[in-house]
């Protein structure tokens, strides 16, 4: 590619030393992660051990042991993969529909609206759990799948949390599309949802799988909504609830903590590696013009 | 590359009008009205979602910060009553609450300067290195956007912990024997730094991945041209590179300005609560603090009115600054 | 009212110039749609249930514990008992973490749908749910029940707030002191038997042996320092004229609890455990220290026992009573301990009572004593199990000596979530402020919760 050969065209000894640097800064960032999964793997009395040491001659698995034995624990599991799965494709499908309206036509209140979703980002969750927690009470009423103790009650209000940040990722991916190219399609005589759904919707993917790597954490990560919402329905409850059983008044059990977490970083880490490419172009086309 | 940017770069723009924008493309009036009704029905299924799971609850929020509010209230055992703004004043009377304001504005603006900073210096650096350190810094990088707020804040918190963290133990290996033993959430600004360690730790792959893909996608005969007209490296960066970076800078900045300014899990977790006698509170743990620990759900609501305010004017204060220098939404 | 403040808010958006009308306008709209929509007030719950079902489904939250297995068995032969009795109901136990049970019970108050029937609370609690309106009055039945003629006053009174009973004691904890039989015999060292061979005791432990904290101590750990004020004679709050007004004024800054301030805070230092690790201690980390071999002494209750056991102190160390200001004195201890409490929003009052009876019971009491070793509240049984058992002895002697309960007001659950003692213990023992100006400041605080 004539494009990275002329990016690269650094001299030689700067760079390696950019490379040692690379390498280096990616070790320390890295070293957190490695310190958890080695803890997980510590058998019980090396965690806490006045003398810690980088590595462990006696890999243990009972702390992992320990988490998969909780009970229902492959239930949570599948509980946070529904909701996760729920909220990124749900949000996406909204957020386009959404951003597609604020790039691509021009109406009255648009900056408005521009500006509120911008404003609905700033909106301290934490301070919104007593309101919402009457409303999904108040919801669960009349529409008994989504009131609280229901995983309903965790899907609606990540969607509601996810879209305006998604919808505001989503503008510049959208603008980004010719105006041409739907000129064109109508005078091939499509229809305005078939250019929508067949050559709108694909180009903009890119984007939206930058986008649902967002929502896709604050849903699989959340411990607010989990722990307001689900009251008494335990077989409901989500693996973050699994992981908190281990932080103890009495003292945390650091190993359940750190194999509990190991397993929860795993498919988020998994699903970035998968739509890492994806994520650098999305990212890139979200926000240029 | 991906199929979109392809296209997008790769397809010459058709002859049509470019500018056909607004209402409206010259068909009869029925197809016209059908066109500006487009958009809401688009805008539909989000302004529903929003209105009734954020705007309401924003709004109840709004009202119990009026109200007398507390746990009694919740549960039937007393009526509420209109308070007017004696929770502001009540806030606003305490000593605590400025010096909480305070450092809560101090640090998130510290968090967002290093991740920025920290964020950019690693785009560019990726730009230089060959696919295998950058794939190593990526997955590392991504690594730790992946990990949980909780997960990443305990971790933190243990490597640093005074008996049984390896950083102290390094740090003494290395010589410096004034970390033997060394506390780092008793004093009240070596427990903001470790805060500060792990928010840009978490937090720069954002902005590191948002520029990096920016930068990639500058066109190569740009940077060519400029390195042909014996451009250093600054200043290509600075003439070249970080004008056509400017969308991208904004956008990492204002969302870097949103979550720094919300920043919970963290102090929340790392420094127990708000640390030692409430040293490391900020606005977000403060108010919930007063919501959930003691029930003062009215002057929770009160701080979250106040927080939203102030990140409402930071931000339109951006956004002005950026429309009187010609930028659009 | 609720025009008027819609005026107020949409006044406050409004204060950025440009953007002002585009926010505004549709905010209003919004905000109206809501009301038209809903209600205005936020969201009460009415918790008061008329119904009173004698069959169904009976749910019953109990705290996890960490070794929860022989609770459990126990629990399980209590209900086993019940249901011999009414075999068409069925029950249904759940053990809910200790650190979210704050939520989750406060959840089960605002939704009655989800809420159990029985549940376990900490006695410091009591206030604060009854005001809440969470808790059922049973003065009635209580007054009723054989069993309660032997309830321990001091327990009794963490039931009640303003003359009603809101629950059974469960059993009680308290806290003396545990010390280590062979560092004390190394270094040819009693058992202190004033506050001040105490400190000095403990002082001497650190200089002899640098590594190890003389009595390890936490700033945040206020159930072990209570006992520090009260044996001076001071209190944390006193009630305003006679006994049951059931009005409390602070009473932390008076001069006798400042005393006992300075003889805590005294202890925080390099020379017995050194502020920087020790002010952020709560108890648990003070029983870690002791239990891990770290700590020659540690204040710690009877429920610590098993923490203590599992680590290197193992069979190395005997209890005494916390000395108080003069020797053959008891430092008043805290009286902790958990409670069984009806909810409200129950619809089987008859049957919650008779399992409440059962599940707090003296058979099952004694039985909870020998699987978890938690101290029963009946003052006959646990006169039993003193006999039985040498270990609790030192703690039944405290708690028969000198028991005392924290304020039975509504406002010390906020003044325990507000951390207003510890924070007061920090600011001094970190050098912040003076004893006279933190203990000033947090009566303040613990004043306005009163009145609230």
């Amino acid at each position: 590619m004539s494009r990275s050969r002329a990016r690269l065209r650094v001299r030689r000894p700067w760079r390696l030393l950019a490379e040692a640097t690379a390498l280096l800064v990616a070790a320390v960032v890295a070293f957190p992660l490695y310190w958890m999964v080695l803890s997980a793997f510590k058998p019980e009395g090396e965690i806490q051990s006045t003398h810690p040491r980088p590595w462990t001659t006696s890999p243990s698995l009972d702390s992992f042991r320990r988490v998969f034995q909780q009970e229902d624990f492959g239930r949570y599991f599948l509980n946070s993969l529904f909701v996760a799965v729920v909220v990124v494709v749900a949000s996406a499908l909204i957020a386009f529909l959404a951003a597609t309206a604020v790039t691509r036509f021009r109406f009255r209140f648009r900056t408005t609206l521009l500006i509120m979703f911008l404003v609905a980002q700033m909106v301290p969750i934490e301070a919104l759990t007593i309101p919402m927690f009457f409303l999904m009470r108040d919801l669960g009423e009349s529409v008994p799948g989504i009131g609280l103790n229901t995983l309903g009650s965790l899907i609606v209000p990540h969607i509601a949390f996810s879209l305006p940040f998604a919808i505001w990722m989503l503008r510049g991916f959208v603008k980004a599309v010719p105006e041409s190219l739907e000129e064109a399609a109508h005078l091939d005589g499509a229809s305005r949802s078939r250019f929508l759904w067949q050559i709108l919707f694909p180009l903009v993917f890119p984007g939206l799988v930058a986008t649902s790597v967002f929502s896709f954490i604050s849903a699989w990560n959340d411990f607010l909504f989990a722990k307001s919402f689900i009251i008494s329905a335990t077989e409901n409850s989500t693996l973050p609830m699994a992981l908190l059983v281990f932080f103890k008044d009495e003292g945390n059990d650091w190993g359940g903590i750190m194999a509990g977490s190991t397993v929860m970083t795993l498919p988020v880490l998994v699903f970035f590696v998968l739509v890492q490419r994806r994520l650098v172009s999305g990212l890139g086309g979200a926000v240029k013009d | 590359m991906s199929p979109g940017t392809t296209t997008k770069h790769g397809r010459p723009r058709a002859a049509a009008p470019a500018h056909r924008r607004g209402p409206g493309g010259g068909g009869a009036t029925g197809a016209r009205r059908r066109r500006a009704w487009t958009p809401w029905f688009y805008l539909a299924p989000a302004l529903v979602v929003l209105a009734g799971l954020l705007v309401y609850p924003i709004y109840q929020l709004g009202l119990i910060s009026f109200l007398e509010y507390t746990q009694a209230q919740v549960s039937g055992g007393e009526p509420t009553t209109f308070q007017g703004f004696a929770n502001y004043s009540q806030l606003f009377g305490d000593s605590q609450f400025w010096e909480v304001t305070t450092a809560t504005l101090v640090f998130a603006a510290v968090c967002v300067v290093s991740t920025l900073a920290v964020g950019c210096a690693l785009a560019v650096l990726l730009t230089r290195v060959r696919a295998l350190p950058r794939l190593a810094l990526m997955l590392a990088a991504l690594g730790a956007w992946a990990t949980p707020g909780i997960t990443g804040s305990t971790v933190w918190v243990f490597l640093f912990d005074p008996d049984y963290g390896p950083v102290n133990k390094a740090l003494v290996w290395l010589g410096l024997s004034g970390f033997e033993d060394y506390s780092w959430t008793y004093d009240r600004y070596s427990a903001f730094a470790l805060v500060l360690l792990e928010v840009v730790w978490c937090s720069f792959p954002f902005v590191m991945v948002t520029v990096y893909a920016g930068i990639k996608a500058i066109p190569e005969e740009v940077l060519e041209a400029a390195s042909l007209d014996g451009a250093s490296h600054w200043r290509t960066w600075r003439s070249v590179m970080a004008p056509m970076l400017r969308p991208i800078l904004i956008v990492v900045t204002i969302q870097s300005i949103i979550w720094d300014f919300k920043i919970f899990t963290q102090i929340y977790v790392m420094t127990d609560g708000g640390g030692i006698a409430g040293q490391n509170l900020t606005l977000n743990v403060y108010a919930y603090q007063k919501a959930f620990a003691s029930s003062q759900y009215s002057l929770g609501s009160a701080i979250g009115v106040v927080m939203l305010l102030i990140l409402l004017v930071v931000t339109l204060v951006y956004l002005r600054l950026l429309r009187r220098q010609g930028e659009e939404l | 009212m609720c025009n008027a403040l819609l005026l107020r808010v949409s006044m406050k958006l409004s204060k950025p110039p440009m953007l002002s009308r585009r926010v505004t306008a549709p905010a209003a709209a919004l905000v109206l749609a809501g009301l038209t929509a809903t209600a205005c007030a936020p969201s009460t719950s009415d918790n008061s249930s008329k119904n009173d079902e004698k069959t169904g489904t009976m749910r019953v939250w109990l705290f996890r514990e960490v070794n929860n297995k022989p609770k459990e068995d126990v629990v399980d032969a209590a209900v086993a008992d019940f249901k011999k009795e009414h075999d068409d109901v069925k029950v249904d136990v759940s053990y809910i973490p200790v650190n979210t049970r704050a939520q989750k019970i406060k959840a089960a108050f605002n939704d009655p749908k989800s809420a159990p029937d029985l549940i376990e609370y900490g006695n410091t609690d009591t206030a604060g749910y009854v005001k809440d309106g969470g808790l059922l009055d049973i003065s009635k039945e209580f007054g009723a029940w054989d069993e309660a003629m032997n309830t321990d006053p001091t327990t009794e009174y963490s039931v009640t707030i303003g003359g009603k009973v809101y629950g059974a004691p469960l059993f009680v904890g308290v806290r003396a002191l545990y010390y280590r039989k062979d560092v004390f015999k190394d270094l040819g060292l009693k058992p202190p038997a004033t506050q001040d061979e105490l400190i000095s005791t403990a002082k001497k432990i650190r200089s002899k042996r640098p590594n190890m904290y003389g009595l390890a101590v936490g700033g945040a750990s206020t159930y072990a320092a209570m006992p520090f004020i009260w044996a001076n004679g001071g209190d944390i709050a006193t009630e305003k004229g006679k006994f049951g007004s059931n009005e409390y004024d602070a009473a932390i800054d008076s001069a006798d609890a400042k005393k006992g301030i300075k003889a805590y805070s005294s202890l925080f230092g390099n020379d017995n455990c050194p502020a920087a690790k020790c002010a952020q201690w709560g108890g648990n980390d003070t029983v870690q220290a002791f239990a891990s071999g770290k700590a020659a002494m540690a204040i710690a209750g009877d429920f610590n026992h098993q923490a203590i056991e599992a680590g290197k102190a193992k069979g190395k160390y005997a209890v005494v009573p916390l000395p108080g200001v003069k020797k053959g004195q008891v430092a008043p201890a805290f009286a902790g301990g958990n409670n069984l409490g009806i909810l409200k929003s129950t619809s089987h009052r008859t049957l919650s009572v008779e399992l409440l009876k059962v599940l707090a019971g003296k058979k099952t009491q004694t039985k909870l004593f020998g699987a978890m070793g938690f101290l029963p509240t009946f003052t006959d049984v646990r006169g039993a199990v003193a006999q039985q058992d040498p270990f609790v002895k030192p703690f039944v002697k405290t708690l028969s000596d000198s028991a005392k309960f924290v304020p039975a007001h509504p406002g010390w659950a906020a003044i325990d979530a507000q951390l207003v003692l510890p924070t007061m213990f920090q600011q001094v023992v970190s050098g912040r402020k003076s004893v006279d100006d933190a203990a000033s400041d947090a009566a303040k605080k613990m004043d306005e919760a009163f009145a609230q």
